[in-house]
């Protein structure tokens, strides 16, 4: 019996890492007894997190394998881990406050944050289905427990059910696809699979390869919300609480976006044929249904619900391109707009929920579209902050959002894809009608009562610099663009 | 020089269009405003006239006749075309007008626009509006000759609309920048025929390949249609709406409504000449069209007699004059029309001079009735305003045509030339022309006995009120009074008569066979004195009727009533174009809003989009159940319907 | 064919046996033991449970808590087993990677030693 070799520990060590912070942090807020043991715990993982982005960078060189090939790091992942520890890092910063005031202030939060984000590092490094499932449900478990957060809350318990059990089903039909996978391919490793398909290529992949291939876009599908798999994402978005929401919609489904990037191009990148029409039609459903959907809704965490549907299938065109038979440098501008897209989408969304966690009247949050009215008049600074947000997500130029669907657009037309982008616009001027109705309701409603003051210098460090990398995007787009170009030759070596 | 007499008044109009913007409550300083606006604009306007007198002496003397080149404008495939300043004889001449009337017509204004509200902004008006009249008289190139068109008719839709809180004055303006759009698209047809058939729209290379296509043809909805008489017929409409004749006259008596400075201007001096203008201009077009030249003849000798029948029975002083105008440049036309373009224009400028005369005359007794124009609530002024009462002789007179005034030199010219042409058009033009001097004259007297003499019929308080015009108002009218006795006399020889050939240059092409001109001097000499002595029987019957029997002008109306209606009622032409033009737009276009675009084009469109986009967000928003149970479903079933839907496409 | 269910015989005989097993038990439990039924005697028995009850019954939490916790270390013997046998075939690799396994289940069990999830008052 071959005694196993002693794996390279070094790729991994931001994992490695983040996980002992997680325990140590549990241990922590476990036994300390203080007043002050969340807070403390709080900013310890926001730390963490933050110190994990260098780490990051520091270990990786190039394309570095181990764990006998389940796990991979590479620019590509570096990209990705970079914008889903910002984005938990900064949930964690904006749920302080709210979660004081909700009197659910617990350590576990921060400590289960980390987890998920650990979870989501994974996901992005693994090179092998095994490794992938691992990474998937070490992050749901994470949040579906962060989703029902606020127990005594029938809404809060109610959405954690909702995305556990479909959840659950989700991880059911993943699984399902990549034991077919395996069972037809014989291999579980990405880059084993990506040598049988490529044996393989011009003629036609066996029947069970597609139905695991469809059966893991679905479970895929699931986690980016993407259309008909984002049923859970209103009822959830508007249940938990909305830091928590405001973390789904980003970390999560930026991690899960980049494993579907890394799973489809990586080991089924010979068969883009025959997943690329999958990934079209889930994209213009996500774009419609993400644009119609959120028309009727007063609720602003429903409607963002609805809002990040869309903007998933947005970034799925990127992908949809990156399938594209046409060359290798459009596939790779497909990734690299999904990229770019995704980064945008952080800062933007990060930005808006900051502004709905500041909803609040006399201590009590608020969540109706509504309740904004007046809000030119009372807080003219963070109304016009809102409206930039706005601006930018309906894709107004010179605004970032507007470069996000610009690069994908660009990808779309490139690889042939006129229709895709032709809808895409197209549901882009739907989406605008109800962007523009928050916007609206700011600056043309009026309202008696003002939201309380003061803003924490938290919550204001965060909408001014999420507001000035919307804002200012096009001056100095090159971080942007050059990470996500490094990142994206990672997928596609020469 | 030249340059500086067309941009001065545009640099003028920019000081005073910026004075616009400093409006202020404070009654002292809009005062030392309104004094910055005039005097800029009027300081440019004077320099403009005396650099044209410069330019006038060096193009026509000196033979200094090269463009000025501004810089290119387009250049587009085949078609070229720079801003240029065409330096001949015609441009000189025009220039020289313009310049000197409106910079009259500016002094004028300083006095009697001095109770206005908005002084900078009349300037302005004023000022832009030269300039684009002489960028019009100027033009080297077609297209640069209808931005000046256009830029003239935009002006004279503001004057006319100067005082926007009237209603009629908004309709008046409106109507002439409708009426002027039919004749402008004539001209723009007009110009693109051109480019078709020359493959250029510059002048010199027109006039230059003229000869060449004079049998040219074009095929146009399967017909064959000579290409010079298309091209003369379509530039003639354009003619026609700009110069008022029949037919396309209607708003030039409307826009009366405008400050009278404005009409004396606008709608008698310049703007409304500008047909005639550009008709001569053209001539190396027109002459090889003789069925455009018989139509403009038949429409100027129509005009003539028809304006003049209308002016007799009109009551509104100024009315009278706008009508007379429409008759004089129907001479001007007819003139054109047997190919004597050198009469025509010396009848354009000599009129330029009276007429501004009488219509500043008109104002001097409108500002001393305290803005009444009705001549039937005037009358025995000629005792308080002696001034005026001269100068308005002075131009009724030279309008009539009598021995020495300079309307009887030109008036003259064209009706020998109407007749010298020996052609049956020529006849109809001269005997139509001759009539119409008769009722020239009658109307002429019949605004002076009416204005002047008899008792007065204006209330006390009027009268009491009664005074001469202040001295920055009588001036320009004696300069111009100068230019209505002596410029006939002392330019004769140069415009039409000895002179002529070495005057001209190649400003006007005359084609050899045509030689009314020639024959006009050469006439039987009844023809040379029927003018003058109809002119006098006019004078007479107009004396009779209205100061020695003024009971039968009253008799003749009753006695006639139908005539008289017919005339007061100006042929019925508004009340025929009002239901056969306006009101079925009107129908036509409700129609279309109603229908077209509320129903059909809203329906479909933004309405019906927005609906449907609501409707589906409404099922869609219905979709979310809140079921788990559901949502597990639907998730089931997208993926058995992908992989079916793969399944098919597949094979 | 012969050979595919060659490999299966011994499954067969499992499966008489235990068949053959369960029947002379329970026909040997009938016919030896005294026969004396009586309600409750008769009623299947089901943890503690009423067996024909409203299955939306409130019951206390803590037995799903001790349940959950059961699990996690039952699992954790499962583990154990395969590991404690191979541990000579895969050297210090497996020895460790188990050590770190059972050190983060520690850390579990003591967060919820602390946090009381042991303790049923």
């Amino acid at each position: 019996m071959p005694v196993a070799a002693f794996p390279d520990l070094i790729p991994a060590i931001p994992e490695i890492y983040l996980a002992v912070s997680a325990m140590i942090l549990l241990m922590l807020g476990v036994y300390s007894t203080g007043k002050q043991t969340v807070r403390t715990v709080s900013y310890l993982s926001t730390a963490a997190l933050f110190f994990a982005i260098p780490l990051t960078v520091m270990v990786t060189d190039g394309r570095m394998v181990t764990f006998g090939g389940l796990f991979v790091t590479d620019s590509f992942a570096v990209y990705a881990k970079i914008l889903v520890l910002v984005s938990a890092g900064a949930a964690i910063v904006m749920a302080q406050d709210y979660l004081e005031r909700q009197d659910i202030a617990r350590f576990e939060f921060p400590v289960l944050v980390v987890l998920a984000s650990l979870g989501m590092l994974m996901m992005i490094s693994a090179n092998d289905l095994m490794s992938l499932y691992l990474g998937l449900e070490l992050q749901s478990l994470a949040l579906y427990v962060i989703a029902s957060f606020q127990r005594d809350s029938i809404r809060s318990a109610e959405a954690g059910l909702k995305y556990f059990v479909l959840g659950a089903l989700a991880s059911g039909i993943l699984l399902y696809g990549m034991s077919l996978i395996y069972g037809f391919a014989g291999t579980t490793n990405f880059d084993s699979l990506a040598e049988v398909f490529k044996a393989v290529n011009g003629t036609e992949p066996h029947l069970g390869v597609i139905v695991g291939i469809v059966f893991i876009i679905a479970g895929l599908a699931f986690k980016v919300s993407a259309v008909p798999f984002h049923m859970w994402t209103p009822d959830v978005y508007e249940g938990a609480p909305t830091p928590v929401t405001a973390l789904f919609a980003v970390a999560p489904k930026i991690a899960a976006m980049a494993l579907f990037a890394r799973v489809l191009v990586g080991p089924f990148g010979d068969l883009a044929g025959e997943w690329q029409q999958i990934i079209i039609f889930i994209s213009i459903a996500s774009m419609a249904l993400g644009a119609f959907a959120a028309i009727n809704q007063n609720n602003i965490k429903r409607l963002m619900a609805y809002s990040s549907i869309g903007h998933m299938g947005y970034a799925l065109i990127g992908l949809a391109a990156a399938g594209s038979a046409v060359s290798a440098e459009v596939r790779a501008a497909g990734i690299q707009g999904l990229l770019i897209y995704l980064a945008i989408y952080m800062f933007m969304n990060i930005g808006t929920f900051a502004c709905i966690l500041l909803m609040r009247r006399q201590g009590r949050m608020l969540e109706g579209i509504d309740d904004l009215a007046g809000l030119s008049k009372s807080n003219p600074v963070m109304a016009m902050v809102l409206a930039v947000f706005m601006f930018s997500m309906a894709g107004i130029p010179p605004l970032a959002g507007f470069f996000g669907k610009f690069y994908i657009f660009a990808a779309a037309i490139e690889a042939d894809l006129f229709a895709l982008a032709i809808i895409g616009v197209l549901a882009s001027v739907v989406a605008a009608f109800y962007y523009l109705r928050i916007i609206k309701v700011m600056y043309f409603d009026s309202s008696e009562e003002e939201f309380d003051r003061p803003v924490s210098r938290d919550m204001k460090s965060i909408l001014v610099i999420t507001g000035v990398v919307v804002i200012l995007f096009f001056i100095y787009p090159d971080p942007v663009l050059n990470g996500a170009e490094l990142a994206t030759s990672a997928l596609f070596p020469q | 020089m030249y340059f500086a007499a067309v941009f001065l008044p545009l640099l003028g109009a920019a000081i005073a269009g910026t004075l616009t913007f400093f409006r202020t409550k404070d009654h002292e300083r809009q005062k030392k405003i309104d004094r910055a606006a005039y005097l800029v604009t009027c300081g440019a306007m004077l320099l403009a006239a005396v650099a044209a007198g410069f330019a006038f002496f060096a193009i026509v003397v000196n033979d200094v006749t090269d463009p000025v080149e501004i810089f290119t404008w387009i250049d587009s495939g085949t078609l070229e075309l720079s801003w240029e300043l065409r330096a001949d004889t015609l441009s000189a001449v025009m220039v020289f007008m313009v310049t000197v009337v409106s910079s009259m017509i500016h002094v004028y204004s300083i006095g009697y626009m001095s109770h206005d509200s908005s002084v900078p902004r009349f300037f302005t008006y004023l000022s832009l509006f030269s300039y684009f009249m002489l960028m019009l008289v100027t033009s080297n190139n077609l297209v640069q000759m209808f931005f000046g068109w256009e830029g003239v008719g935009v002006m004279s839709y503001l004057l006319i609309g100067f005082w926007f809180d009237r209603p009629s004055a908004n309709a008046a303006a409106i109507k002439a920048f409708v009426v002027n759009r039919v004749g402008d698209f004539g001209f723009a047809l007009g110009i693109f025929a051109t480019f078709m058939l020359f493959d250029t729209i510059n002048f010199d290379t027109i006039f230059g390949l003229a000869a060449e296509k004079a049998d040219a043809r074009f095929d146009v909805f399967s017909g064959n249609f000579h290409a010079m008489t298309v091209i003369c017929l379509l530039l003639f409409v354009g003619a026609m709406g700009k110069s008022a004749q029949i037919g396309l006259h209607t708003w030039l008596p409307d826009a009366m409504e405008g400050p009278t400075p404005v009409s004396a201007l606008i709608h008698a001096a310049t703007m409304v000449t500008a047909g005639v203008f550009m008709v001569a201009r053209l001539s190396p077009l027109f002459e090889y069209s003789d069925v455009a030249l018989a139509v403009v003849t038949i429409v100027g000798g129509t005009t003539a007699i028809f304006a003049a029948t209308i002016g007799c029975v009109q009551n509104d002083i100024k009315r009278v004059i706008a009508y007379s105008t429409c008759s004089q440049l129907g001479y001007m036309f007819f003139a054109l029309g047997v190919s004597a373009y050198s009469a025509g224009i010396f009848h354009l400028v000599t009129h330029a001079f009276f007429k501004a005369l009488l219509f500043l005359g008109a104002g001097s007794v409108i500002h001393a009735m305290s803005d009444e124009q009705d001549m039937r609530r005037m009358g025995g002024l000629y005792k308080l305003i002696p001034v005026t009462y001269g100068m308005m002789w002075i131009g009724s007179l030279a309008l009539i045509g009598i021995w020495p005034f300079s309307g009887f030199w030109s008036k003259d010219i064209v009706l020998e030339a109407a007749f010298g042409a020996h052609t049956g058009f020529g006849n109809y033009a001269f005997w139509l022309g001759i009539t119409a001097a008769f009722l020239t004259a009658f109307y002429s007297v019949r605004l002076i006995m009416m204005t002047f003499h008899g008792t007065p019929r204006a209330d006390e308080v009027v009268m009491a009120h009664v005074h001469e015009s202040p001295k920055v108002m009588l001036i320009p009218l004696l300069v111009l009074a100068l230019g209505a006795i002596f410029l006939g006399w002392l330019s004769f020889e140069y415009f039409v008569g000895h002179n002529t050939v070495e005057f001209w240059g190649n400003a006007i092409f005359v084609l050899d066979s045509h030689k009314a001109l020639e024959n006009a001097h050469h006439v039987p000499i009844w023809v040379k004195y029927l003018p003058l002595v109809i002119g006098i029987a006019g004078m007479s019957t107009g004396f009779v009727l209205y100061k020695l029997a003024p009971g039968i002008p009253g008799a003749l109306a009753n006695q006639f009533k139908g005539v008289h209606a017919f005339l007061m009622n100006k042929w019925y032409f508004d009340e025929l174009y009002d239901k056969v033009f306006v009101k079925p737009s009107f129908v036509l276009g409700r129609g279309l809003w109603k229908s077209g675009d509320g129903a059909i084009i809203d329906g479909v469109g933004p309405d019906g989009v927005a609906a449907a986009t609501q409707n589906i967000a409404r099922r869609i928003s219905g979709l979310q159940s809140g079921y788990l149970y559901h949502y597990a479903f639907a998730m089931l079933l997208g993926v058995v319907a992908l992989l079916t839907w793969y399944l098919f496409a597949r094979s | 064919m012969d050979g595919l269910l060659r490999e299966y015989l011994p499954i067969l005989i499992f499966l008489a046996i235990a068949t053959g097993l369960a029947l002379v038990i329970v026909t040997t439990s009938y016919i030896v033991a005294r026969q004396k039924p009586d309600a409750e005697k008769v009623s299947p028995y089901e943890c503690g449970f009423p067996p024909f009850n409203d299955a939306r019954r409130q019951f206390d939490v803590r037995f799903y808590l001790v349940a959950i916790l059961f699990i996690i270390f039952d699992l954790e013997v499962a583990f154990l087993f395969p590991w404690a046998i191979s541990l000579g075939g895969i050297g210090m690799l497996g020895f460790w990677s188990m050590m770190i396994f059972l050190g983060i289940l520690t850390i579990g069990f003591i967060y919820e030693w602390k946090k009381g999830a042991l303790e049923w008052e």
